[in-house]
């Protein structure tokens, strides 16, 4: 009696559970060809010659592999004599938008930082805002761009010139600016900062300032020496991430600025539109290099997003 | 005084700069609670208050003036609420919000079952799963922009999608080069799809968190009561997921009532009007046809209607996040 | 001089009043606990002695000065936090040294006074350290190290062994006497273990609802709780309560509940106009084996050095008696008791004040 019949048990539970195991694999696999397909594609085609973009069929492996679309982004020059279609006497370049995006994103992303963690440390040891704080700095975050794009533009390019003209007889318009864009950019990501920095500070015990503070530390040197300490890489992944954010942007860079600041997406999406015969060659390269680096900062900070997430939704 | 006092390691040389009696004096007036705790305030609500309230009420007064933006400002005059009535009875406006909502509704629909499901498959331990959360978590990253730009790119009519559809395409006798974006429905699909593709990421993390999250206790207990995997699933695990699940759809469906990016690489709005996206609608009219004044209107009333939406979400969202607290998780 | 004084000192959250007008004398040296329920003001108290909450009301004296306004850096304290409060991302070494590097002290002398310190706690080895890596009670040694480096002449101690298990906290205890008898300074220690403060306090602060309930020597807060609150607060098992009356019987005043009646000692007070009061007994002064009143044994606890034993009487709440070990009692058993005149406590029902 024992003997037969836990063998039969245990291999029919062995079957299902081996049954399972390849479903979930081809599962797994199947949406992971998904994920990677298009990123896949775009960088294929980022080494595709002119003449292999609209093949039929289309070519898995370029025939012949080519850096012609790399050099001819970075490139300075004007339009190669190479291209076969008509085009647009924009400047082919990339250089321009790189410098454009990186400035302002690293620049807003760090001032955004800054500010957003010292209200979070507020929040978080004086209670400033009330209880709900974190959840009503979010509503800023609900709303569409779009929605805020049309009074900014409104704002930046008549209002203000109007009255700094009246008031100071200069016009200064935040219309295609620099410092436009970039405040604009703190003030989106700034509920990102606050929200993500509070649970990293939440987690630093309040006792630990206290107790420096009875060894005669003053708040500065508490906050240099016993906080940051311990949030720092907090501060790197928040820092990453709404990095992240500002560059992929697009809205409210494409409303609000251009030709004068041009960032990535925004030229990404001139090439997509302005060029009559499409250049998919050098697009797909623009399109690598503006998303290769964040995909792998993104790698970087996964683990620390998952742990983000779960401590700033779920846990805390 | 540093010199005299051996500094430990440099420190000292930080802490106090020759002849600065004046930054410790300022260090110890910031330190102070009440100024502390004012100064971010003063500056967050400040540049919200700048960057944001006030253009809002500039917009307002906008909308009720007639002013087409290629006629300078001064040009323009009253007109009270007449361009929110002709908001109101475009019907371009209305099919444009009924569209966003069928985007999002079923984007978001999608993304969370696959989601879950994607979380239920990956929530324990197994080799490869660090790679496959690794890879799974990339859409997130990568640029809308560009994924719209990826997504053209596979549609085009000697693109792989038509390829790998090829053999199954011939079988119908039909030709395997279909311009997908040509056709509104699946423009519309296209537009979807890419919308998938991208955030079922996310709702997979929120996922892949909440189950991490729930307590293992429960389910043992519920194991050593005799509760089958189904029953387990049904009864223990879901209905513990439940505050997740509200935050994944809220999160994800106030993001995806802005979709915009794909609107206009994808498809700009095309074929005809299929794709236009209420956020693309109001972009187009103030920046192709220079409404000014319309667009205006019509972002007052936008922002009054997601007002409702985003108070709603806000509610349901620290509802569910008490009832995590409660139990403790 | 570390003679710290409270006067009447008070505490208000919004609403609530966590501490009710305190005023305590704590003398320089001693070893002072404040010993209450949660909620009871002691660690707000605490707090507004070391300067991290500021008194709503009231003053804190602390040798002859008015300290309300004075920084807690500045105040001469030393502190241990329940949670030790140990900065993770430093070393032991530079734990133990943030007080003095934060006075500038030369680093040699820091160097030399943090081993100083390190060896009379004994963790020299540990000084490379994180705390991370430090066990119980390890860590609680280099708190203790980090507070003593700078000297003070006040340690104030948050509930510091209450994250220790049980076995740890009894070797912390001793040490802390040991280290109080070292130092010589004064030590204000606030604790809800009442075992805790009766073997480490010189005096006890009992309080509860932001008030002071009795403040004594542990064994006079044994013997003679100023009322029901104190007396059910010492001592395990908790006294026995009976509530009742007392009316004069015989020329003798004589104490009536359900179905017991106690004679008391001559000059017991009386409740008049259907007052009702409390007899509190202690398991020790329950004395079975012989005596008057019958009752039939429910539940028995051997402890090893003696056995309690629960027993009911026909009245409301079983009563528990401490007996010689040797006495074999099992649940069923009819016993015989009586209670040891010496251990009468009697409460008022309505105040809880002691009466006698």
């Amino acid at each position: 009696m024992a003997g037969p019949a836990p063998a039969r048990a245990r291999s029919s539970f062995a079957r299902r559970h081996h049954l399972f195991w390849y479903f979930r694999h081809a599962v797994l696999l199947a949406w992971s060809g998904f994920v990677l397909f298009p990123i896949f594609w775009m960088v294929l085609t980022s080494f595709k010659d002119a003449a292999e973009w609209v093949t039929w069929p289309p070519h898995w492996i370029p025939h012949d592999p080519t850096l012609h679309n790399y050099r001819q982004i970075f490139t300075f020059s004007q339009l190669g004599q190479d291209l076969t279609r008509q085009a647009t006497e924009q400047v082919f370049n990339i250089w321009g938008a790189l410098m454009d995006s990186l400035l302002i994103c690293t620049v807003s992303s760090f001032v955004s930082l800054l500010l957003g963690t010292f209200l979070a440390y507020s929040v978080s040891r004086f209670g400033v805002g009330g209880k709900n704080f974190r959840y009503l700095i979010l509503t800023i975050r609900m709303v569409p761009p779009i929605v805020v794009a049309i009074p900014i533009l409104m704002y930046y390019a008549i209002m203000i010139p109007h009255t700094t003209e009246v008031l100071t007889g200069v016009r200064v318009s935040f219309y295609d600016t620099y410092s436009g864009l970039g405040l604009l950019y703190v003030a989106t990501t700034l509920p990102f900062v606050i929200w993500m920095m509070l649970s990293f500070i939440d987690e630093v015990p309040y006792t630990l300032e206290h107790a420096a503070r009875m060894m005669g530390a003053g708040r500065i040197h508490t906050l240099r020496r016993v906080v940051v300490p311990l949030v720092a890489s907090g501060m790197v992944v928040t820092f990453l991430f709404i990095f992240i954010l500002n560059w992929s942007e697009f809205l409210l860079a494409l409303t609000l600025t251009h030709p004068n600041v041009t960032t990535l997406p925004v030229l990404l999406n001139k090439f997509q539109s302005a060029v009559e015969g499409r250049l998919y060659g050098p697009q797909a390269a623009i399109g690598t290099v503006i998303t290769i680096p964040v995909v792998v900062l993104g790698i970087l900070i996964q683990k620390h997003l998952v742990k983000g997430f779960s401590f700033g939704m779920i846990r805390k | 005084m540093a010199e005299a006092q051996a500094p430990p390691a440099g420190r000292a040389r930080t802490e106090a700069p020759a002849g600065a009696g004046w930054a410790r004096r300022l260090s110890a007036w910031l330190g102070q609670e009440r100024v502390f705790r004012l100064i971010p305030f003063i500056l967050v609500e400040g540049t919200f208050l700048l960057l944001l309230a006030i253009p809002f009420v500039l917009t307002v007064y906008i909308s009720l003036l007639k002013w087409r933006a290629n006629r300078p400002f001064e040009q323009a005059y009253f007109e009270g609420l007449g361009n929110y009535v002709d908001v109101l009875t475009d019907p371009e406006f209305w099919w444009a919000l009924g569209r966003t909502f069928y985007f999002a509704g079923v984007a978001v629909v999608l993304e969370l079952l696959l989601g879950f499901f994607l979380a239920m498959l990956l929530y324990r331990e197994f080799r490869g799963r660090r790679l496959y959360i690794t890879i799974f978590l990339i859409p997130m990253m990568v640029v809308p922009v560009v994924v719209g730009y990826n997504f053209s790119m596979i549609y085009i009519d000697s693109g792989p999608l038509n390829e790998i559809l090829a053999p199954l395409v011939r079988l119908v006798g039909g030709d395997p080069r279909i311009r997908w974006l040509s056709h509104p429905i699946a423009a519309q699909w296209a537009i979807i799809l890419a919308d998938v593709w991208q955030w079922t990421s996310l709702t997979f993390l929120i996922f892949l968190s909440g189950f991490s999250a729930l307590p293992q206790p429960l389910i043992s207990a519920a194991r050593l009561m005799g509760a089958s995997r189904w029953q387990i699933f049904w009864r223990v695990q879901l209905p513990l997921l439940k505050p997740v699940i509200v935050i994944a759809v809220v999160i994800r469906s106030m993001e995806a009532l802005k979709i915009f990016d794909q609107s206009v690489l994808l498809t700009f709005g095309g074929p005809g009007n299929s794709t236009q996206t209420v956020a693309f609608y109001l972009w187009r009219q103030v920046w192709q046809f220079n409404k000014f004044s319309f667009g205006a209107a019509a972002s007052v009333l936008l922002l009054l209607i997601f007002s409702v939406l985003i108070y709603f979400g806000i509610y349901l969202l620290v509802r569910e996040r008490a009832m995590l607290h409660k139990e403790g998780a | 001089m570390a003679q710290i004084v409270l006067k009447d000192l008070v505490k208000k959250f919004g609403w609530i009043t966590a501490v009710a007008g305190v005023n305590l004398r704590i003398h320089d040296g001693e070893f002072l606990i404040m010993v209450g329920p949660s909620g009871c003001g002691k660690t707000t108290t605490l707090n507004m002695i070391s300067g991290l909450e500021t008194p709503t009301s009231g003053e804190v004296v602390i040798g002859d000065t008015v300290v309300n306004d004075v920084d807690p850096g500045e105040r001469g304290l030393g502190m241990v936090f329940q949670d030790l409060a140990l900065f993770p991302h430093m070393t032991v070494f530079e734990n133990i040294a943030f007080g003095l590097r934060v006075k500038r002290v030369a680093e040699e002398e820091t160097r030399r006074r943090v081993r100083q310190v390190a060896d009379v706690m004994r963790i020299g080895p540990l000084l490379e350290k994180r705390p991370s890596q430090c066990s119980g009670g390890e860590a609680q040694r280099v708190a203790l190290a980090r507070t003593i480096i700078t000297n003070p002449a006040v340690f104030l101690m948050d509930e510091p062994l209450s994250s220790l298990d049980a076995k740890l906290r009894v070797d912390m205890r001793t040490e802390l006497k040991h280290l109080h008898e070292r130092l010589q300074a004064t030590f204000v220690y606030v604790t809800h273990d009442q075992a805790e403060a009766m073997t480490m306090a010189d005096r006890i602060v009992v309080m509860r609802g932001g008030h002071i309930q009795q403040v004594g020597e542990p064994l006079e807060i044994y013997r003679r709780p100023a009322n029901q609150f104190v007396a059910g607060f010492f001592g395990t098992p908790t006294m026995n309560f009976l509530r009742g009356a007392v009316a004069k019987e015989g020329g003798r005043p004589l104490f009536r509940a359900q179905s017991l009646a106690q004679p008391l000692p001559a000059g017991s007070p009386l409740t008049g106009g259907g007052g009702e009061v409390v007899l509190g007994v202690r398991a020790e002064h329950v004395l079975v084996g012989e005596g008057s009143k019958r009752g039939q044994v429910t539940l028995t606890e051997p402890l090893g050095d003696e056995t309690l034993v629960f027993f009911d009487f026909g009245g409301e709440a079983p009563l528990v008696a401490k007996v010689n070990p040797e006495m074999h009692l099992a649940p069923g058993d009819r016993i015989a008791f009586e209670f040891e005149e010496s251990g009468f406590h009697l409460f008022d029902a309505a105040t809880g004040e002691r009466l006698n």
